[in-house]
Formats: C-alpha cells, sequence, structure tokens
C-alpha cells in the first residue's frame, strides 16, 4: 500500500513545472560552482582534493536543505487540506503512510544525487577519487537525509503545521549546520570537539574530508563517522516511533 | 682543622661553582643530533605528499627529560612562515624522556598544499635547556597544480540543466497530452 502513496507523491513532485524547477536551479548551483572551481584562478591553487570536498559539503548541504523544507510539508499537507481524514479511512495504516513518505523524500535526494553526479565527474578528473566521491556522497547523503528525514516525520506528527514544522526544522538544520563550518581552530576546546562528535553534518563533512582529502576511502577507516551518522538515524526513528504512537493514541482529529 | 669563617667561604665558593655549572646547562641546546635522512630537496605536485624521514640521537652522557619536537616551514618566496594547519596531520611530536646514545626516528608525511618553495626544520626542545636544537633544512619545491579545464567543465555546466528543463518540457507535454 505504501508504493501508492509513494507513486502518488512522486507525481505530485516531480510532475510538474512548479514542481521540479528547485532541481533545476540545484543544478544551476553546482555548475556555478564546478565552473568556478576549476576555472578561477584564485580558486584553482587550491588542492583538487580540496575543491571536491568543498563540491561535496555543497552537494549534501543543499539536498539537506531540500529534504528538509520538502519533508516538512509532506505530511503536514494532508492535515491541512484536510486528506488525512479520508486517507485513514481507507485501507492505509500509519505505517505505510510514512513509509510511502519517507520513500518519496528518498526519492528526492536520488533526484538531486543523480544530478549531481556529471559535477563530481567532471571535477575528480585526473583524481582517481570519481567513484569514492560518488560512492560516499550517496552513503552519507542517504544516511544524512534518512536521519533528518525521520526527524522532521516526526515533528511532523507531533504539531500537525506545516509553517512550524518548517521553523522547527530549518532551525535544526542550521543549528547542526553552523558548527560544522567552523574552522578547526574553532573547535580545540572540549564542548565543540563532543558536539562536532555527535553532529551528523560535522560527520558528513569530516567523513569526506578523510575520503577526499586524507585518501581514507574503505567504509573501517571511516568508521568513527559512519557510526555517528547510524545512531543518528536510530535516535531519529526513536523520535518518530514515538510521535506516531502519541499521534495515534491522540487519533485524526485531535482534541486540543 | 678548618676554621669556621674558611669554611663558610668555601661552601659559597662551591655554590657559586654549582650555580654557574647550571647556567651554562641551562643556556646550552640539549646533547642531541637530529639526521635527516630523507633527500635535502623534496619535489612535487600541490597535492602530492612527501615522507621527511630523520632521526634523532642522544649523544650526552645523561637521559634528556620532556623532549618534544616540531615542524618548522617557511615560505623562502613571501619570507613567511606557514601554517602548518593543511600541511600535516601531526605538527608536533612529544617523545618525553631520551636515554643516553638512544636514537629515534622521526616521520612526517606532508601534504604540498600550495605552490612555492619551502624550508622546512625540525626543531627539538627539552625541558632545562634554553636553547633549541634544529636540524639542517630540507627545501620543498611545489609546483602548482593546473585546475584549469574550462574545456571540461562547460559542457557539463551548460549541459546538465538544459538537459533537465528538456524534461522538465517533456513531462508536461506529456502530461497535458493525457489530460
Amino acid at each position: 500500500m505504501f508504493t501508492h502513496i509513494w507513486k502518488k507523491e512522486i507525481q505530485g513532485e516531480l510532475y510538474t513545472w512548479k514542481s521540479m524547477l528547485w532541481l533545476v536551479i540545484a543544478s544551476l548551483l553546482f555548475s556555478f560552482t564546478s565552473y568556478l572551481l576549476l576555472t578561477n584562478k584564485e580558486l584553482s591553487l587550491l588542492d583538487q582534493t580540496e575543491l571536491l570536498w568543498l563540491l561535496g559539503k555543497i552537494i549534501v548541504g543543499v539536498a539537506l536543505l531540500i529534504l528538509t523544507i520538502d519533508a516538512s510539508s509532506i505530511i503536514n499537507v494532508e492535515f491541512e487540506r484536510e486528506t488525512a481524514e479520508s486517507l485513514f479511512l481507507s485501507p492505509v495504516s500509519l505505517r505505510d503512510f510514512i513509509l510511502g513518505k519517507l520513500l518519496a523524500s528518498i526519492t528526492l535526494w536520488a533526484a538531486v544525487f543523480l544530478v549531481s553526479i556529471p559535477y563530481i565527474i567532471v571535477t575528480s578528473a585526473g583524481s582517481h577519487l570519481a567513484w569514492a566521491f560518488i560512492g560516499y556522497i550517496a552513503l552519507l547523503g542517504m544516511l544524512g537525509v534518512v536521519g533528518f528525514v525521520f526527524l522532521i516525520f516526526g515533528i511532523s506528527l507531533l504539531y500537525r503545521s506545516s509553517k512550524n514544522t518548517i521553523t522547527t526544522s530549518l532551525i535544526i538544520l542550521l543549528a547542526f549546520a553552523t558548527p560544522a563550518l567552523f574552522t578547526s581552530a574553532l573547535k580545540n576546546d572540549v564542548v565543540s570537539q563532543v558536539f562536532s562528535k555527535i553532529n551528523p553534518i560535522d560527520n558528513i563533512f569530516n567523513s569526506l574530508d578523510n575520503v577526499l582529502v586524507d585518501y581514507k576511502i574503505s567504509v573501517i577507516e571511516n568508521w568513527q563517522f559512519l557510526l555517528p551518522l547510524v545512531i543518528f538515524c536510530a535516535i531519529t526513528f526513536l523520535f518518530l516511533f514515538l510521535s506516531a504512537k502519541r499521534f495515534t493514541q491522540q487519533g485524526i482529529i485531535r482534541n486540543d | 682543622m678548618i676554621r669556621p669563617m674558611k669554611k663558610t667561604f668555601l661552601l659559597s665558593v662551591l655554590l657559586l661553582c654549582v650555580s654557574f655549572v647550571t647556567r651554562a646547562h641551562a643556556a646550552e641546546a640539549p646533547p642531541l643530533s637530529m639526521q635527516i635522512l630523507s633527500s635535502k630537496t623534496l619535489s612535487g605536485t600541490a597535492g602530492d605528499y612527501v615522507t621527511v624521514e630523520g632521526q634523532i640521537m642522544n649523544t650526552g652522557l645523561q637521559a634528556v627529560n620532556d623532549l618534544t619536537t616540531y615542524l618548522s616551514l617557511v615560505d623562502t618566496q613571501n619570507k613567511l612562515p606557514v601554517d602548518l594547519e593543511d600541511w600535516s596531520a601531526e605538527k608536533g611530536l612529544y617523545i618525553g624522556t631520551i636515554d643516553a646514545h638512544q636514537a629515534l626516528p622521526l616521520n612526517w608525511k606532508i601534504h604540498f598544499v600550495k605552490a612555492g618553495t619551502y624550508s622546512l626544520i625540525i626543531v627539538a626542545e627539552a625541558a632545562g635547556y634554553e636553547i633549541p636544537q634544529a636540524s639542517t633544512i630540507t627545501k620543498f619545491n611545489v609546483s602548482p597544480k593546473r585546475n584549469l579545464n574550462p574545456r571540461q567543465v562547460l559542457p557539463v555546466a551548460l549541459g546538465t540543466p538544459i538537459i533537465l528543463i528538456f524534461i522538465l518540457f517533456l513531462v508536461t507535454y506529456k502530461r497535458r497530452v493525457e489530460e
């Protein structure tokens, strides 16, 4: 049953001009960045691996931003258009509903990832890092996206309002992303270091740094970054599970 | 029998001598010899990694304590010291104690970050010595990495959004035909 919801969402997301324009804008952003990095004389003095790392951060950052906004409305729209009642009157369980919406969000991530592949290949030319770069963007991006989507879906089921969910989700994304952009000089104290270890965006960027700048390509060499991301996904899944349980107890029509 | 006054005088002289000896020791560099085993000049392109191999040896008769070695890199073109942030993951190496006549290897993996000519020295500093010990200079000749390939990037930078717009047209057209 979840495939039905997934297909319905994808038709809504990727079947009109308006809903696909963001992908073209994302592609223009990647075009501008890669062209600037490869042709600008000042930036071209950067080591190629640093350049790849920068592009990797932009791809993951854009994907997380798009997914945060999209996931914030994908569930709430059913409550705001009052279609949730009729949906749950049909033989659709909450699990199928969430799974279908999750697959739709992952499809959007897959679209961003597919669009980024030509840029990854052209910027990695001559570095022998293209496959590692593609593989790690796919793996890290997927873990980051799934973790954030679980979190946002959990918030959506609690709030049932797009506006509040978008605001909260964007603030959470910003709270994770801003310290991840700090230089290592600003991460010398214990608090920053501990936060850096648990921050999913920091772990994504550090793993990309490990692969692209330090040539540590194997999964074992990146385990210290992948494990916190897996734990982040598990924690956010637990949050979604508890939210869904609360949602079921309250019912579709909340009495507050 | 030495008289008390004479005894005091001798003791003062002795203390003075000890003080001079201690001061002389403090103003010395630690009895260490540092040899660079790798080539005196290392060349490569920005982005390459090289390993600077060296050896530190205690040439003295006593152990040297609280010993730290670190790198010092100077951009010889711009006459400026270089921040080792991206050049080496290990900027310093704390050895601790090195026994008399003991030799220890020193290996530093250096990442050539930016084109130019550089001088690298390894410095050793020990507790109780005011002057550090330095190795001979290793020269780095780093040639620039040319990433200027607009011919490769331009078709992708222009082509990808154009292909996406074309796909959008097709999808929208198909949807309208179906309707």
